[in-house]
């Protein structure tokens, strides 16, 4: 492969990401290119050496997007993180497939019932104010007080348990890029051995 | 078989390794690149990744070094925080590699 092929396909595998960041990672090739040439080899000794240019996209779209999701843990960022972990694709990302599928749905199912919990809760205390309204046909002073007691406490439990679950999610999401980064560093010099 | 047991080794090894070389001076990612390629067989390639992260996680930072041919080169530095972890690393692997030893000379 010539450098301007490894740079392209390099390129092309990185479109989409920042392109601040694209700028930084292709300086580094060139630059690579650059010195491997002044110190004598060919353009196909040194992009033979430096691997597949779309594994090494890959690697490094994964990278960017675990670094996304750490800057702000969004749910969208979520999807991109993983999408890109399993942009990965090998076998081994094809074992942590149904684990990745379980994780999201909990992290959906999980989500949404911590907002419901905040959103009764909030109901609950709102119904305390007006007896009028006569909820679960309760109407007297001590009841609307034990009902805005109830919306508070369940209030209280979503946003309690909504934040331990963001802590479990980080850490899942940091020992899954660990997994990653184990498996699949280094695979290009496997594939050139074998 | 043995050839993976080698890959999965060196992936353990790699960050220590790098952070190893820059702790005897500054150096530039392509002679970091040849070096760890001649070293332990790593992709040349995948040393950008592995400094890119190694940057975020402050284990080491760049300045640029003006060159009187062509563009600026990038040099990384080890950081304190990298140096810090560097010793731990060779606290962990020397430990281990005590532990390999005394059950391979039972066999050896």
């Amino acid at each position: 492969m010539t450098r301007n092929e490894f740079i392209t396909r390099l390129r092309q595998g990185l479109v989409g990401l920042d392109p601040d960041y694209v700028r930084d990672v292709m300086a580094d090739y060139e630059t690579h290119f650059e010195d491997g040439a002044k110190s004598g080899r060919s353009e196909e000794e040194i992009s033979a050496a430096l691997g597949d240019p779309g594994r090494l996209a890959r690697e490094l779209r994964a990278e960017a997007g675990f670094k996304r999701w750490e800057a702000a843990r969004t749910p969208g960022n979520l999807v991109g993180a993983v999408l890109a972990l399993m942009g990965l694709a090998t076998i081994d990302v094809m074992f942590l497939m149904p684990f990745l599928f379980a994780m999201f749905g909990i992290f959906v199912g999980f989500s949404v019932a911590c907002l419901v919990l905040v959103v009764v809760g909030f109901a609950l205390m709102i119904g305390s104010l007006f007896p009028g309204l006569a909820w679960f046909g309760l109407t007297g002073g001590v009841e609307m007080l034990a009902l805005g007691l109830v919306g508070l406490g369940l209030v209280a439990l979503g946003v309690g348990l909504g934040a331990l679950f963001s802590l479990i999610v980080n850490l899942i999401v940091k020992a899954l890029v660990q997994y990653a980064r184990l498996h699949f560093r280094l695979i290009n010099t496997v594939t050139q051995e074998a | 078989m043995s050839e993976s047991l080698q890959v999965q080794l060196k992936k353990g090894v790699l960050e220590m390794c790098v952070l190893a070389l820059l702790s005897g001076g500054d150096n530039y990612a392509y002679e970091i690149a040849s070096r760890m390629a001649e070293a332990v067989g790593m992709g040349e390639g995948t040393v950008y990744p592995l400094m890119r992260r190694m940057q975020n996680e402050g284990l080491v930072t760049t300045y640029l070094v003006e060159s009187p041919a062509g563009p600026p080169r990038k040099y990384y530095k080890i950081t304190k925080s990298g140096a810090l972890a560097l010793k731990s690393q060779i606290t962990d692997w020397q430990a281990f590699e005590v532990s390999v030893r005394k059950i391979l000379g039972d066999v050896a």
